[in-house]
C-alpha cells in the first residue's frame, strides 16, 4: 500500500468520553469525533471504539481497512510483556477483557494499546510544549491523577508498564499510619473527589464539583482559595519528588484540573521554597486533545516503519 | 555537477566486525581453539586465523595450552593476554579511597584501599595517583599500559560541564578540574561518574543484580543516594541529577532550611540525621550509626525506635521509587542499607505500603560495589576504543564473573 492510501486510526478512551480520529501517514488528523463512553463496561466500549473507526472512515471517504495501524489509549497500566491492562477503576471490566485481542480481531495485527497519559506525553513531545525536551513528564490532574514520562527521548514504562503511577506516590497523609486503599496516597489528596471533600471540610457549602470551586474562586470565595492553595502544595511536593528522582527538563500540566492557571500558577509559586534548583512547569498546549494527538502520532510512526522496506 | 559518492568502506567495516566478534568470543569463551573460534564467530577459518595472528602481534592473545581431547590431534587454546591493556577503577569516598586494577579480559588483578586524605581537593587527587602507581608497580604493570580510568565520586557529575557538583562530603573538589588534573597525573584519560550509579553497575556486573533489566540501587550510609538502570542504561536526567533521592519531601518539613539545603529525606536518614534523632529522643552518647544499631541489639528501646523510624522512611522512599519508575528489583546498599536486619525492616514496611510488591535484595559487593562498577565502565570504554564499530550502537557485553573465577 502506498503512503497516500494508508491511514491510521487513533482513539483515546476515558472514563467519561471516548475521542477517536483518523489520521494520515504523517500523523495529521483528518477527522475526529468525541462520544460519551458507553457505561455498560469493557465489551461495549470495545464495540464503540470499532464503531467510531467505521464512522470516521465513512466521513473521510475511505474503507476502514485503509487504517493500517491502530493505536488506542487506555486509562490504565499496560504490561509491555503481556499486554495485560491493570489499574483501571474508571471502566468496568477492562482488566478482565482482552481488549488487544478484540481490536486485533477487528483491525488485524497492527494494533497497539498504550497508557493514555503516556500518549499525552507523546503528543506534547511531538506537537506541543515539550517538543524540544529529551526528559519530561506529563502530569494529568483530573478525576484521577496520572503521569507519562519521557526519559532520554523515549517513553519510560518501567518493568511492568507501571512507571509513573503517581497516584501511589507516598505524598499525602502518611500512608504507613492508615489502611491501604484502592487509590493511592497522592490521589487521595489531589483527585477531584479529594478537592471537593476538602472544600466541604473547610466549611464550604456551595460546591459540588471542582469546576464549582474554580467558579467560586473567581467570585472571591476564600475557602475556595484556601482549598486550591492546599491542593497546589501537594502537587508541588509531587513535582519535587519527581524532580529529585528523575531530573526532568519540563513537567507539563494537563487534565481538566491541571490545565487551570488558578492551579498551576499556585504550584509554580510554591516550588522555589521547596527545591533549590529551578523546576520548569507549563500547561499542556494540546489540552484534552493531547492523548488523541499522541495516539495518532505514535500510530503514524509505526505505520511508516511498516511501510518502508527494512 | 556533483561528484559521485565514494563507495562505502565495506572491507574496513567488515574487518572491524570480524575483529570485534573474535574478541568477543575470546572475552566470553576463553580458553578456546581456533576451530571453535571459527565456529562461534561464523567466520571462515582463514579470516579468523588472520585476526588471531594480528591479535597475537598486538599482544592481545596468548596461548594457554592444548585441548586434551582423546580423539584426533589436540588443538592450541587461546585466551586474551593480560598484556592487551589494563583499566583502573577508583572509588573516592568521603572516608575511603579504593583503587582496583583489571586487565582487558576483566580479571581483577589487584585492589587496595586507605582512608581518604581528609584535606580533600588536590591532596585527595595526589593520594589517588600515589595509590594507583603503587598498585600498578606491585603488579608489574607499566602505567602506560593503563588505557582507561573511571573515577567514582559522590555528588552530581554534570554531563555538560564535566564538573562535580553537590559533593559536600569531600572538600575542595568542586573548584578543581578533576578530569584534567587526574588525567595528567595518571597519564590516561579519566572519566568521572557518580558513585551510586557505579555501585549499581557493579552489582549488575558482579553482584546481586546480574541479568536484571530494570534495577534501582538505594544506598544508605552517611548520606542517601539512588541509581536507576532501565533497559540497559543508567538514567542520568537532564543535568545528571537524577536519583537525588535525599531531596524527596518525605520525613520532615520540606519548607525548613535544612530540607532545602541538605534534602528533606537526607536530613532525617543520613548519618547525622539518625544520630540527631537518637540524641533528641534521649539516647545516650554515640558516635556512629553502627553504635545505634549495636544499642538496639542489646535492648535500647530508643535506639530501636530510631532505627524503626529510619526503616519506615526508607520504605516510603522505596514506595516513591516504585510508583515513579517501576523497577523489577531494588538493591539496598551502603553501610546501613546493606545490613540484612535493616533491609528486612524496610521490606516489611514496603509490604504494608505498596500495592505492587517488588523484590528487595541487599548489595552483595558491599563497599566494593563502587570500584567494581568503575572497573566495568573502564573496561567497556577500553573495549569500545579497541573494537567499537560506529554501525553498532551497542557496547560489547562484559564477561560474566563466572569467567573470571574459573581462571583464578
Amino acid at each position: 500500500m502506498t503512503r497516500e492510501a494508508a491511514y491510521c486510526f487513533a482513539a483515546d478512551l476515558g472514563g467519561t468520553k471516548l475521542a477517536a480520529a483518523m489520521a494520515d501517514a504523517r500523523g495529521r488528523i483528518v477527522a475526529e469525533l468525541t462520544e460519551p463512553t458507553d457505561q455498560r463496561g469493557a465489551a461495549h466500549v470495545a464495540e464503540q471504539i470499532a464503531a467510531c473507526a467505521d464512522k470516521l472512515a465513512q466521513a473521510v471517504g475511505i474503507e476502514v481497512t485503509q487504517a493500517r495501524h491502530v493505536m488506542v489509549g487506555l486509562p490504565g497500566a499496560i504490561d509491555p510483556r503481556t499486554g495485560r491492562v491493570s489499574l483501571t477503576p474508571n471502566i468496568a471490566g477492562l482488566e478482565d477483557f482482552d481488549i488487544l485481542g478484540f481490536l486485533r480481531g477487528r483491525f488485524g495485527p497492527d494494533v497497539a494499546i498504550e497508557n493514555d497519559v503516556n500518549l499525552s506525553m507523546l503528543g506534547e513531545h511531538a506537537l506541543g510544549c515539550a517538543s524540544r525536551c529529551r526528559n519530561a513528564a506529563f502530569l494529568a490532574l483530573g478525576t484521577g491523577v496520572g503521569l507519562g514520562l519521557l526519559i532520554d527521548d523515549k517513553l519510560f514504562r518501567g518493568a511492568c508498564g507501571s512507571a509513573g503511577e503517581i497516584a501511589d506516590l507516598p505524598i499525602g497523609r502518611d500512608p504507613t499510619t492508615q489502611m491501604l486503599s484502592a487509590s493511592g496516597t497522592f490521589e487521595l489528596e489531589v483527585g477531584s473527589l479529594a478537592i471537593v471533600n476538602r472544600y466541604r471540610r473547610q466549611g464550604g457549602t456551595a460546591a459540588a464539583t471542582v469546576r464549582d470551586i474554580f467558579r467560586l474562586l473567581e467570585q472571591g470565595d476564600e475557602v475556595a482559595a484556601s482549598v486550591l492553595d492546599t491542593t497546589a502544595r501537594w502537587v508541588a511536593l509531587a513535582v519535587v519528588s519527581l524532580q529529585s528522582l528523575l531530573d526532568l527538563e519540563l513537567v507539563v500540566f494537563g487534565g481538566s484540573i491541571g490545565v487551570r492557571p488558578e492551579l498551576y500558577e499556585r504550584v509554580r509559586r510554591t516550588l522555589p521554597a521547596l527545591f533549590s534548583r529551578p523546576i520548569a512547569i507549563a500547561p499542556s498546549r494540546l489540552g484534552d486533545r493531547a492523548g488523541l494527538i499522541g495516539a495518532a502520532w505514535a500510530a503514524a510512526q509505526t505505520l511508516r516503519q511498516n511501510l518502508e522496506p527494512a | 555537477m556533483t561528484m559521485p559518492a565514494p563507495p562505502p568502506p565495506v572491507t574496513s567495516v567488515t574487518r572491524q566486525l570480524s575483529r570485534r566478534s573474535v574478541f568477543e568470543a575470546l572475552l566470553h569463551r576463553s580458553p578456546i581453539s581456533r576451530a571453535d573460534l571459527a565456529k562461534v564467530t561464523g567466520l571462515s577459518k582463514q579470516t579468523m586465523s588472520e585476526v588471531v595472528d594480528a591479535f597475537g602481534q598486538q599482544g592481545l592473545v596468548r596461548q594457554v595450552g592444548r585441548t586434551s581431547g582423546n580423539v584426533g590431534r589436540t588443538a592450541v587454546l587461546y585466551e586474551l593476554s593480560p598484556e592487551g591493556g589494563h583499566v583502573l577503577g577508583i572509588d573516592l569516598g568521603a572516608r575511603r579511597l579504593t583503587v582496583a586494577l583489571a586487565d582487558i579480559a576483566g580479571r581483577v588483578l589487584a585492589e587496595a584501599d586507605e582512608p581518604t586524605d581528609s584535606r580533600g581537593g588536590a591532596w585527595a587527587l595526589d593520594q589517588i595517583a600515589r595509590l594507583s602507581d603503587r598498585l600498578a608497580r606491585d603488579n608489574h604493570t607499566h602505567p602506560s599500559r593503563i588505557r582507561s580510568i573511571v573515577l567514582a565520586t559522590p555528588g552530581v557529575v554534570n554531563p555538560k560541564s564535566g564538573a562535580i557538583e553537590m559533593a559536600p562530603n569531600i572538600t575542595g573538589l568542586g573548584h578543581l578540574n578533576v578530569v584534567g588534573l587526574l588525567g595528567e597525573k595518571l597519564g590516561s584519560p579519566v572519566v568521572i561518574e557518580n558513585d551510586i550509579n557505579l555501585a549499581l553497575l557493579g552489582e549488575i556486573w558482579h553482584g546481586c543484580a546480574q541479568n536484571v533489566a530494570n534495577v534501582a540501587f538505594l544506598a544508605l550510609g552517611s548520606g542517601i543516594g539512588l541509581g536507576l538502570f532501565t533497559n540497559g542504561q543508567l538514567v542520568r536526567g537532564e543535568n545528571g541529577a537524577a536519583g537525588e533521592i535525599g531531596y524527596l519531601p518525605i520525613g520532615g518539613d520540606p519548607l525548613q532550611a535544612a530540607s532545602r539545603l541538605q534534602g528533606c529525606l537526607e536530613y532525617q536518614v543520613g548519618a547525622t540525621g539518625v544520630l540527631r534523632r537518637y540524641r533528641e529522643a534521649g539516647g545516650s552518647e554515640v558516635e556512629s550509626v553502627m553504635q545505634v544499631f549495636e544499642r538496639a541489639q542489646v535492648g535500647d528501646p530508643i535506639a530501636a525506635q530510631v532505627i524503626e523510624e529510619t526503616a519506615r522512611l526508607i520504605g516510603l522512599a522505596a514506595a516513591a521509587v516504585i510508583a515513579m519508575v517501576d523497577p523489577q528489583l531494588i538493591v539496598l546498599g551502603g553501610s546501613v542499607g546493606a545490613r540484612p536486619d535493616f533491609a528486612d525492616q524496610v521490606a516489611r514496611v514496603l509490604l504494608q505500603l505498596s500495592p505492587r510488591p517488588v523484590e528487595i535484595r541487599t548489595s552483595t559487593l558491599g563497599r566494593r560495589a563502587g570500584v567494581v562498577g568503575a572497573l566495568s565502565v573502564a573496561l567497556s570504554r577500553l573495549h569500545d576504543a579497541f573494537f567499537g564499530v560506529a554501525e553498532l550502537a551497542a557496547a560489547l557485553p562484559l564477561p560474566p564473573p563466572a569467567h573470571r573465577s574459573a581462571r583464578q
